[in-house]
């Protein structure tokens, strides 16, 4: 049977992206990242803005993987900075929004900046919940493609040392006002954007914006206890 | 917003349709017709036509809640206990072992999708690993192919029929198997009775032994993410129905990249208008 490169929508778009796996090209993925940095720096005039945004990414993952791995620091310590590193790092306003899509117009200013907090409230939540899952993951930088006019796609490999495969994590980044802010994170092709709004969107459409501000404070309210052990 | 979308969408329907018009099926091999489930799955396909944005791609939402329910309540008795036994008991290495050794008796059903699929370098890979883990490996023990620069990947009908423009259909919550639609399903049904040898050559007992373990060892290597899941959902089953669709959605497209249509209209520029934080509701 021929091919279906020519129309289907498998064709792999252009992502400058070194084979993935074994020795050689495990080495040429460190290459990869150790040269990002450099090659910003020396062409600047050349340096694309995908490029920028993989330089930001690798700097904002080597910030989150540094704090996670002070384990001599207290877990609140640890937590706090986790934070502020992602308001650093993050626009999580214009993700809670992008979460709410065409609901967003439909809730009333109170409702929004309540809708606001309770956003900000449950990553926080997460955040906390998931600190002690760190176990010396390393990450990678693989490549860096402009999706339109201000959002970029940097595509990095998280190797664990319990799974022989690394797993993909596509980070969408915004370039707005002269700086790269996070609005989206896509692990192995699952977009949180994407499933919170549909998540959300069920629920606004069943119970209404209100029923989706109480169920979020609910669930904040049921995540105060500690997370469970994991085997 | 169903307006904003439909350009993109349009455009990525025709593509499929083209291709769909372009590439010949393979042609349907008759002994599925045998079998009655092949019929519920199709008659439930025509009775629940797509209308995506209306019901988010699933009809019988109440009907798939319930046996979500359903499984929920199996996997707790019986799936979830299994694979956590499984996770204390089973010394690391041995679950290696037990992982590659279902990859390889998996070998010869990603092989005939890739070719189906026209991919005739996954092909090779494929083969390779299977000729490389079978010897030098100790029978699929061992991943040796890896080491060679061979990296395992999976395929299966359903991502076969999808490369070749069929739609997934409305999403089904199958009994016992979890997330799915009719082209997954038929799938499911054509790879494991038709492509997979030891449909052919395995006994009964052998068979069970393999989808058992199977089950667990998927189940122990999801168990984090789905826990995660739960644990940060508002709403499990809308989540999880998310979360498979996209996944099935990067599955085919093999890793690469979504294209421009694939991603939601969120992202426009003309939706950040109406993101301001004071302006009135609408109705």
């Amino acid at each position: 049977m021929k091919p279906s490169t020519t129309c289907c929508p498998k064709t792999p778009l252009p992502w400058n992206e070194p084979a993935v796996g074994g020795r050689w090209s495990r080495r040429s993925l460190l290459l990869t990242a150790g040269t990002l940095p450099v090659a910003a720096v020396a062409l600047p005039a050349l340096a694309a803005r995908s490029q920028e945004a993989a330089v930001f990414i690798r700097r904002m993952v080597d910030r989150a993987l540094e704090i996670l791995s002070r384990t001599d620091r207290s877990r609140e310590a640890r937590i706090a900075e986790l934070e502020r590193l992602l308001e650093e790092a993050t626009d999580l306003d214009l993700i809670a929004k992008l979460v709410l899509g065409a609901y967003w117009r439909k809730a009333t200013p109170e409702q929004r900046r309540r809708y606001l907090q309770l956003f900000r409230k449950m990553i926080r939540r997460q955040i906390a919940a998931n600190i002690s899952r760190y176990d010396g993951q390393r990450i990678e930088i693989v490549g860096s493609r402009d999706i339109d006019d201000r959002d970029t796609m940097v595509r990095t490999l998280v190797y664990d040392s319990k799974r022989d495969a690394p797993y993909r994590i596509d980070w969408r980044v915004r370039h707005s006002d002269g700086r790269f802010l996070i609005i989206d994170v896509v692990g192995e092709g699952v977009s949180l954007l994407i499933t919170k709004r549909k998540e959300f969107g069920e629920i606004v459409s069943a119970k209404g914006i209100e029923g989706l501000l109480t169920a979020m404070a609910r669930k904040i309210e049921g995540n105060d206890d500690p997370p469970r052990a994991r085997s | 917003m169903a307006i904003r979308k439909t350009l993109a969408g349009q455009a990525q329907e025709r593509e499929a349709r083209r291709c769909a018009s372009k590439v010949p099926l393979p042609e349907f091999p008759m002994r599925l017709a045998r079998i009655p489930t092949v019929l519920l799955v199709l008659g439930l396909t025509l009775a629940g036509p797509a209308r995506a944005e209306e019901n988010n791609g699933d009809p019988f939402e109440p009907f798939n809640r319930a046996v979500f329910a359903f499984n929920r309540v199996v996997d707790g008795l019986v799936l979830k206990p299994a694979s956590e036994l499984y996770g204390l008991t089973v010394p690391d290495p041995a679950k290696t072992a037990v992982a590659n050794l279902l990859d390889t008796l998996r070998a010869p059903v990603v092989f005939i999708n890739d070719l189906l699929q026209g991919e005739r370098e996954r092909a090779g890979i494929t083969l390779s690993r299977f000729m490389i883990n079978g010897t030098l490996g100790f029978f699929g023990l061992f991943d040796m192919a890896a080491e060679f620069g061979y990296v395992r990947h999976r395929e299966d009908f359903g991502q076969t029929l999808a490369v070749h423009g069929i739609g997934e259909g409305p999403y089904l919550v199958l009994p016992l198997l979890g997330p799915s639609n009719p082209r997954d399903a038929i799938g499911l049904l054509v790879d494991s009775f038709l492509f997979d040898p030891m449909g052919y050559l395995a006994s009964t007992r052998a068979r069970t032994v393999r989808t058992a373990t199977s089950a667990v060892v998927t189940r122990y290597e999801l168990g984090p993410s789905l826990d995660e899941l739960e644990r940060t959902s508002l709403d499990f089953y809308a989540a999880l129905r998310s979360v498979y669709r996209q996944r099935r959605q990067a599955e085919i497209r093999n890793g690469a990249p979504p294209s421009d249509a694939g991603y939601e209209d969120i992202f426009d520029e003309t939706f950040d208008d109406m993101l301001s934080e004071d302006a009135p509701a609408v109705e």
